[in-house]
């Protein structure tokens, strides 16, 4: 029986209830967390995860109020009155929102202002802050302002400031969640590099890489521990996953459903078990090609003609010579890393920035040619963040914002908000205030109040960003369904297995200029454009690609797994 | 009064400053302005922050508005006329919530046409007290007269209040009372006058400024002459002749304040 | 978005302490108040055209060449208008313009121009934490100089906001435009709401993530930025002081 001192975290039989909530947010949770491990939380929107995290270093309940029951212990300590300020500097916190984390306006008073507050003297406060920098990957960085960083940069920078007081406990709650492709693989390398000097790490995360390096895993669903195991078999069973809203780690799911006992470490070693099993040339003759863009004569809808922008005067080119067409009923996705010149190019599909040079034109028409209100009727643009346009104190009228721009009557605004709410499953909280929706919620907010304004094309700025694995599944079913009714959609995404799954034809930016432009699959198979652009194939098609079998989701392939004879040899 | 020194402990009302002040700066930057009258001033709709804060955040949004108005000039245009500007904001910021707790206990979420009428009162002399504190600072470093700035200041303020505050309220109040991110939450137990003492803080506040308002319009046209104000000062840019005269009404102010 | 006025660069202006600076600007702006006539006023000019160019920070004046004049222009035809002439040539109403009231127009329109160039030439030159810090040193509290810092800091996220709201609203058809001013007021709204409910979203992590690092910690503090007296600031303080003293004579002289 071990005791609880010895845990730097020891939860038994914790309920948490939140001032004015119903209902509690955490019940019955018990949690040993061991010196030197790195435990894994993970769960859907609204499990609990952030409310547990915070009990680990006491923001619950000596900062937001609440009902808590049961024992907590932390670095040996039981706690009773303890307050932030009796644990800050031996346990750290870093939180999703990196914006909300950052005190200073360069990065060395950033990392020395925790360092400030616990008198550390000016000469070894250097040698932390610099020690700090280094562990991030940040020193050069010094003088920066915090505003001019990049997401990753600036959640790294967060994670720096932390680790300069030496926490004996880090306390991680979604750092990638918010970041790009880029980012997350920056900060997930921070975190490899604090687990291999042998800190003690909890880390809420909905990125399956993590659950690689971790050593267990702890499933939260509605408050309470479902789950609390080693990785390695968690990663057995994808099913713990998928019902806590995680995307499983594809070669774990195909582990799983081909039922091997051990998941390959990467694509390589799988595609050995696979040859294993299969001749390769059955595999080569089920070659299943689809996907296929249309080439049919539809009709252009929006025809970019050799665009040139620049923000500044004299500044570099966003865009470069940049043409295209997006015919009507497409699904096209806008691929490229940050500052390539995705956003700005969609920006101006709809008129919201004026080109340098060249025109972008909407079944023939130049766009600027065209009145503000009609542009925004017909190329609808919903922003990365929904909480950028949702200002009505409810639901209905949110969605009703743009009819009523558009100086529709009573009745015909009063039939489409009632449709675009009913498109995106929300029609049923049409009278609720949209402060109080879940991110996914809000995003869904976001597609409706602008389907209200019947749309030909429909742009959607990286929709799933910050949203659990089952809310982006919802956002994207919800876009699936809109184009299959006719919607054209142009998607600006860098999420690989969203590309993959998703769409048919891709446009590939690279600073400014299209890099690419044509089948998905095509580009996946192009590794020189995929190295220059930054952008990492999810492992399935990875996989696919080394059996020469091109597909796009594990079901796909596990569908030409099934059906490919066994190797008679 | 108290109180806005006591909130500099808790650590949400030093966050309510900094946001109090970086709303109120970032708000006016994006904007095209309205011009009033065109090239001398502009309707800048970024003054219904510190009000709408004021109703949220309390004495914070008093030092926020103060320091917002601070940065603002740190985008261009700093210098000695700050140091007013400072203290006028700090009272924009600061007599809203205080006045209005005192005259009522009702939310700031408007409904019947008197609370429309308490609200345009309250923002009145909010307004007033900025406006006057500024005038009279800047006349007195002969920047600017007092009639044109004063009067302004007071206008401008008033004006971005009343149209934009009471709707931005009614939006964001009830969401900030639900999510318990008012100053009455955040100061849980917090203890202020309410005794007469304060009503007579008060009044004293209220008629100072409506005859500080006054006054400055006449000293600074030099059509009035005050017995506390020496000869020889009337003329000119009349710097003197504001500064002087209104000491004892801003006298009345800071009394005012501290019984507040 | 840059908005910061600091410009990164190492002269002596930068390396000065932020209080010898600050005594600087104090100095500069004595002298400025006492400053009457077009010589004077081409002095004060020159001097500050020296320093912007000493501190390479002649970009930040390009940058505010509009607004430098406009000050100039309109702190001059406000004073022409309202200054209360002895002598008028014409007086109507509130309104008495003279000789003297267009001489002090001129004089009051360059030395408010000069006020703004010399804050313009400190904030080019010194961070926002080192304004903090100096008026720290000159015994604003903490916590206050903290919250500038903090509010500071949040400005462009905050503008970045509001930018990306104006964007999205247009995308739904709203014309900020339309409608007389009355209206227009109004239409403020849809974008300040946004803006002003991220704010309130992040306030609570804010306070949380300030806390974690200690900063309800009682006792002693340090400071990161170390700030030793050099020659070089010495030098500063002694020349800003004489050249102060020598003005107020030259202006009683001339008086």
């Amino acid at each position: 029986m071990s005791v609880p001192t010895q845990f730097a975290a020891y939860l038994h039989h914790v309920t948490f209830t939140y001032e004015g909530a119903l209902s509690p947010a955490l019940r019955q949770v018990d949690l040993a967390i061991r010196r030197g491990e790195m435990v894994l939380i993970m769960g859907a929107s609204h499990a609990g995860k952030s409310t547990l995290v915070k009990l680990l270093n006491r923001t619950i309940p000596s900062f937001q109020g609440g009902t808590l029951t049961g024992e907590i212990w932390l670095l040996g300590q039981r706690c009773e009155q303890h307050t932030v300020a009796d644990f800050a500097g031996r346990i750290g916190l870093v939180a999703q929102d990196f914006e909300a984390q950052l005190f200073s306006t360069s990065v060395d008073c950033e990392v020395a202002f925790a360092l400030e507050q616990f008198a550390v003297p000016p000469a070894e406060m250097r040698e932390r802050v610099h020690a700090a920098l280094q562990a991030v990957g940040l020193e050069g960085f010094e003088r920066r302002d915090p505003a001019t960083l990049s997401g990753g940069e600036k959640q790294r920078l967060a994670i720096a400031a932390m680790l300069a007081l030496g926490p004996e406990l880090l306390v991680l709650d979604e750092p990638t969640t918010d970041l790009d492709p880029l980012g997350k693989e920056e900060v997930l390398a921070v975190l490899a590099r604090l687990r291999k000097e042998g800190r003690t790490l909890v880390v809420v995360e909905h990125e399956a890489l993590a659950a690689e390096m971790a050593d267990r895993i702890v499933f939260l669903a509605e408050g309470r521990v479902v789950g609390d195991m080693a990785a390695r078999d968690a990663l057995r069973d994808p099913e713990w996953f998928r019902r806590c809203a995680v995307r499983p780690p594809d070669l774990a799911l195909l582990a799983y459903r081909a039922g091997w006992s051990e998941v390959p470490a990467s694509p390589e070693l799988a595609a050995a078990k696979v040859e294993e099993r299969l001749a390769r040339t059955a595999l080569g003759s089920l070659h299943a090609r689809r996907g296929q863009p249309r080439t049919s004569r539809d009709q252009i809808l929006l025809a970019a003609d050799e665009l040139w922008f620049q923000y500044d005067e004299g500044g570099p080119f966003v865009l470069a010579d940049v043409s295209l067409e997006i015919r009507a009923g497409e699904f096209v996705a806008l691929l490229g890393h940050n500052g390539s010149g995705k956003t700005t190019l969609a920006k101006c599909f709809n008129g919201l920035l004026r080109p340098l040079r060249g025109q972008v034109r909407l079944k023939g028409t130049p766009i600027l040619g065209i009145s503000s209100v009609d542009r925004a009727a017909s190329v609808g643009y919903v922003f990365q963040n929904p909480d950028h346009q949702i200002f009505a104190a409810r639901v209905w009228d949110e969605v009703a914002f743009g009819p009523r721009n558009l100086g529709l009557s009573e009745e015909v605004m009063h039939e489409r908000v009632r449709e675009a709410l009913a498109a995106v499953s929300l029609l049923e909280r049409a009278d609720d205030d949209p402060f109080w929706l879940t991110k996914g919620e809000r995003q869904r907010l976001a597609v409706a109040s602008l389907l209200a304004l019947r749309p030909e094309v429909l742009i959607l700025d990286e929709p799933t960003t910050g949203l659990d694995y089952n809310e982006q599944r919802q956002v994207m079913e919800l876009v699936c369904r809109l184009h299959r009714q006719g919607m054209t959609v142009i998607m600006i995404t860098h999420t690989a297995w969203l590309v993959a799954e998703y769409a048919e034809r891709v446009v590939l930016l690279h600073q400014g200029r299209v890099l690419f432009d044509g089948a998905t699959l095509e580009l996946f198979g192009r590794e020189d454009l995929m190295s220059a652009a930054r952008f990492r194939l999810p492992e399935i098609v990875r996989l696919g690609q080394r059996c020469g079998v091109p597909v796009r989701s594990v079901e796909e392939f596990m569908a030409v797994f099934a059906a490919a004879p066994e190797d008679k040899r | 009064m108290g109180e806005l020194i006591g909130m500099w402990r808790n650590t949400r009302m030093v966050v309510f400053t900094a946001l109090t002040a970086s709303l109120y700066a970032a708000i006016l930057i994006p904007f095209k302005v309205l011009p009033i009258i065109p090239g001398v001033t502009e309707l800048r709709p970024a003054n219904a922050i510190p009000v709408v804060c004021s109703f949220l955040f309390g004495p914070a949004a008093a030092w926020g508005a103060a320091i917002g108005n601070v940065i603002g000039d740190f985008f261009g245009g700093f210098g000695p006329g700050d140091l007013f500007g400072f203290w006028g904001n700090f009272l924009y910021g600061f007599l809203p919530y205080r006045t209005w707790e005192l005259l009522t206990e009702r939310s700031p979420v408007l409904r019947r046409p008197t609370e429309w009428l308490l609200f345009a009162a309250v923002v009145g002399l909010a307004s007033g007290a900025c406006a006057l504190v500024i005038g009279w600072g800047l006349n007195l470093l002969g920047f600017v007269p007092f009639r044109v700035l004063g009067n302004i200041v007071w206008i401008n303020n008033m004006l971005a209040s009343l149209l934009l505050a009471p709707f931005l309220l009614a939006v964001v109040y009830p969401r900030a009372e639900r999510g318990r991110l008012t100053y009455r939450h955040v100061l849980r137990g917090r203890q202020v006058r309410t005794g007469a003492a304060a009503y007579l803080g008060l009044t004293m506040v209220g008629c100072a400024v409506v005859v500080g308002m006054w006054l400055g319009n006449g000293l600074s046209s030099g059509s009035m002459t005050l017995p506390w104000v020496p000869e020889g000062t009337v003329g000119g840019t009349n710097a003197l002749a504001v500064g002087w005269g209104l000491v004892p009404v801003l006298a009345v102010v800071l009394v005012g304040l501290f019984l507040l | 978005m840059k908005l910061s006025l600091y410009i990164h660069a190492d002269t002596p202006l930068h390396r000065l302490h932020p209080l010898v600076k600050v005594v600087g600007v104090f100095c500069f702006f004595v002298a400025a108040f006492t400053a009457e006539r077009p010589l004077q006023s081409l002095a004060l000019g020159g001097l500050i055209a020296a320093l912007w160019w000493l501190s390479s920070a002649m970009a930040n004046a390009w940058r505010f060449r509009w607004l430098l004049t406009m000050v100039f222009f309109m702190t001059f035809l406000v004073w022409s208008l309202f200054f209360q002439s002895r002598e008028p040539w014409l007086s109507w109403g509130p309104i008495h313009l003279g000789e003297d009231g267009v001489s002090f127009a001129f004089a009051t329109a360059c030395r408010l121009t000069a006020f703004f160039a010399a804050g313009l030439l400190f904030l080019s030159t010194t961070r926002v934490e080192e304004f903090a810090d100096a008026l720290r040193m000159m015994g604003v509290p903490a916590k206050l100089g903290f919250a500038m810092t903090l509010a500071f800091r949040l400005v462009p996220v905050f503008v970045d906001a509001a930018l990306s709201v104006v964007q999205a609203q247009r995308c739904r058809g709203f014309d900020f435009d339309r409608g007389n001013w009355f209206q227009r007021v109004r239409h403020y709204l849809p974008v300040i709401v946004p803006v002003f409910i991220g704010a309130l979203r992040r306030a609570d992590l804010m306070a949380m993530a300030l806390e974690a690092r200690g900063f309800q910690r009682q006792g002693q503090r340090t400071s990161f930025r170390t700030y030793g007296l050099s020659g070089l600031d010495f030098a500063a303080l002694l020349v800003s002081l004489t050249l102060m003293i020598v003005w107020l004579c030259w202006a009683r002289l001339t008086d």
